[in-house]
């Protein structure tokens, strides 16, 4: 797999301020890639550079082998649902839509911008102006121009703010059926999303990455499971003493951590000698996950 | 090829969508009540002049054909005093209705301001809310300007034709002797000559509008502009050029020698009067300006843009 983005020593100053400080990192072809980090922490300014909106105070960003801010060099190649970015508001939304799609270069711009409209499940906003749409409806309408033409490269920045329930749910099924087809940047502050969609993260803090690693390996499902106790003494001794496991304690709240080497074990392999030990015990239990939740590694990277 | 198709495709998109909302409607009206209100107060104050003239001379019971004379002595006197002092320039203007050239003039006045007022956010506007960066994903930034200054063009050119053709027809019905051959001539003339004369103040709107963030910001450092572009004319044309000859009864006759004469090559309102020139080399350089100002603003402008972040 070859990398569709390629990031290295890239840095953004706005006058004194230095919002992104010597980030390097790739992303992969085909890859659901998650911006993460607190606010401030140069996600939006990396993003917006990723896209060509905000030129860099030093390093280089390569977008499918091309800086995108070459004049020319992504038309047609990358889609962008930008933060913040209105739509023009007095444009109906079929006829903006069409226009956007002409100005890609799109063959046949108004099916387009109308298949678009009907995968983010809006097609009755056809007629309505941009600027009358609320803010779900808004967001939504600016995801179908980002997905308009199939790009190979999508960026989506904070793709489910501010939508409800439901309609957030519809949007990351959307995600989704975008994996393993098109290389997706996706900056969020929602963990719970990007742990479920994403194959890899950068996290970002104060302007600096402080981790760019595959999730698997950041919250470490290929080191460590975790099972919640129900009830039960927890043999630990016997647990530690399973072939592969290097370390088990009891976290609070009556968590049980069991790490164990990846290399001389598969997870599958050890879980289900671990639970078949506690169950063996009388131990009871409710649910078993693997590494860590996204949000906890977060919280103590940053 | 390519960059044509995005221009086209801007040009079209903008205009479409100009066209449709009422913005455009509010501009035509009011560009057509500053002509309505310069053909009222200009063409009121020559009838009366008119009418006062003709009642003298059948009090005085003088020769109407020698009056008449008279009166087309004074216009020219007029003309050379407040308008130009070119010969052959005075003899080309004397064909048009004085209410027309007063009105013309003053109209040329206003166009830049118009102009200003009519474009100002066409980058900015789309800047400050980001809406501009759903068009740089897609299309070269410097297509952008092109296309939206095309489509500023397309709109001022409708609205020019509509205006003009407005003045021309009621300068007409003001004035039985104006000769419908020279009622499409000088129609002609006047659409090209304010449409020429626009290009560089076009140009100059786009820039500002490229360089701002916010909308109001560009119109007040555009309409700056402009008085420093008429400052400089105005200063330029207050004096005369070392060792230039003053023409009697000429506005020249009251200037005095200075260097300062030549900073009036430094602002494109200068050029404007040649434009209806009737001798070919000077409208033809006098266009060649606006168009080579023109460039130069819109250059600039394609610099800031394709250079600041978005």
């Amino acid at each position: 797999m070859s990398a569709a983005i390629e990031i290295k020593n890239l840095t953004k100053h706005f006058g004194a301020k230095t919002a992104v400080n010597d980030v390097t990192f790739n992303v992969e072809e085909g890859h659901c890639y998650g911006l993460i980090g607190p606010n401030g922490a140069g996600k939006t300014t990396t993003f917006s550079m990723m896209c060509g909106f905000l030129f860099p105070s030093a390093g280089s960003i390569k977008v499918l082998g091309v800086s995108p801010t070459e004049p020319g060099a992504l038309k047609g190649k990358v889609g962008v649902l930008p933060q913040d970015a209105i739509l023009p508001p007095t444009w109906p939304v079929g006829d903006l839509l069409t226009y956007y799609g002409e100005l890609s270069g799109l063959p046949n711009a108004e099916a387009e911008a109308k298949q678009a409209l009907e995968r983010v499940q809006l097609p009755e906003t056809w007629n309505v102006q941009a600027g009358a749409l609320s803010h779900g409806m808004h967001k939504r309408v600016s995801m179908a121009q980002a997905l308009m033409g199939s790009p190979p490269v999508i960026f989506l920045d904070e793709p489910t703010a501010g939508l409800d329930p439901k309609i957030a749910a519809s949007v990351r099924n959307v995600i989704r059926e975008l994996k393993g087809k098109h290389t997706v940047v996706v900056s969020s502050h929602n963990l719970q999303e990007l742990e479920e969609l994403c194959d890899a993260t950068a996290i970002l803090d104060k302007g600096k990455l402080v981790s760019a690693s595959t999730m698997a390996e950041l919250t470490g499902q290929m080191a460590e499971f975790r099972v919640q106790i129900a009830r039960g003494e927890v043999p630990l001794a016997e647990i530690k003493a399973l072939s592969g496991v290097k370390d088990a304690r009891m976290e609070p709240n009556q968590v049980l951590c069991v790490s164990f080497d990846g290399q001389a074990v598969t997870p599958e392999e050890i879980i289900t000698r671990a639970v078949g030990l506690l169950a063996q015990k009388n131990v009871l239990f409710l649910t078993v996950w693997r590494g860590k939740r996204l949000e906890e590694r977060v919280l103590a990277l940053t | 090829m390519a960059d044509i198709q995005e221009i086209g495709a801007i040009w079209r998109g903008e205009t479409r969508r100009a066209l449709k909302s009422g913005r455009v409607l509010v501009l035509l009206i009011l560009f057509l009540l500053f002509v309505g209100l310069a053909l009222t107060i200009v063409g009121g104050v020559n009838h009366q002049l008119n009418a006062k003239f003709d009642s003298q001379l059948a009090m005085a019971g003088g020769d109407p054909g020698q009056a008449r004379e008279q009166l087309v002595a004074a216009k020219k006197q007029f003309l050379s005093t407040f308008i130009t002092d070119d010969e052959a320039m005075l003899d080309s203007l004397s064909a048009l209705p004085l209410v027309l050239l007063v009105v013309f003039k003053l109209t040329l006045r206003f166009l830049p301001l118009f102009i200003a007022l009519m474009g100002f956010d066409q980058l900015a506007g789309e800047v400050g809310p980001k809406s501009v960066r759903y068009l740089v994903v897609r299309v070269k930034r410097s297509s952008i300007i092109l296309g939206k200054l095309l489509s500023q063009a397309t709109l001022f050119g409708l609205l020019l034709v509509i205006c003009t053709v407005l003045m021309v027809l009621v300068s007409k019905v003001l004035n039985a002797e104006f000769a419908a051959a020279d009622v499409a001539l000088w129609t002609f003339k006047l659409i090209v000559t304010s449409f020429t004369l626009s290009v560089a103040y076009l140009a100059l709107t786009a820039l500002f509008s490229a360089i701002t963030r916010q909308g109001a910001v560009a119109l007040v450092l555009n309409i700056i502009a402009l008085f420093v572009i008429w400052f400089i004319a105005l200063i330029g044309e207050a004096f005369r050029f070392p060792g230039e000859e003053a023409l009697p009864n000429t506005l020249a006759m009251l200037k005095s020698e200075s260097v300062f004469a030549y900073l009036r090559y430094a602002s494109v309102w200068h050029f404007g009067d040649d434009l209806l020139h009737p001798h070919w080399s000077r409208w033809l350089t006098s266009g060649l300006v606006h168009l080579g100002f023109g460039l130069v603003f819109l250059g600039l402008a394609q610099l800031a843009l394709s250079k600041r972040d978005l």
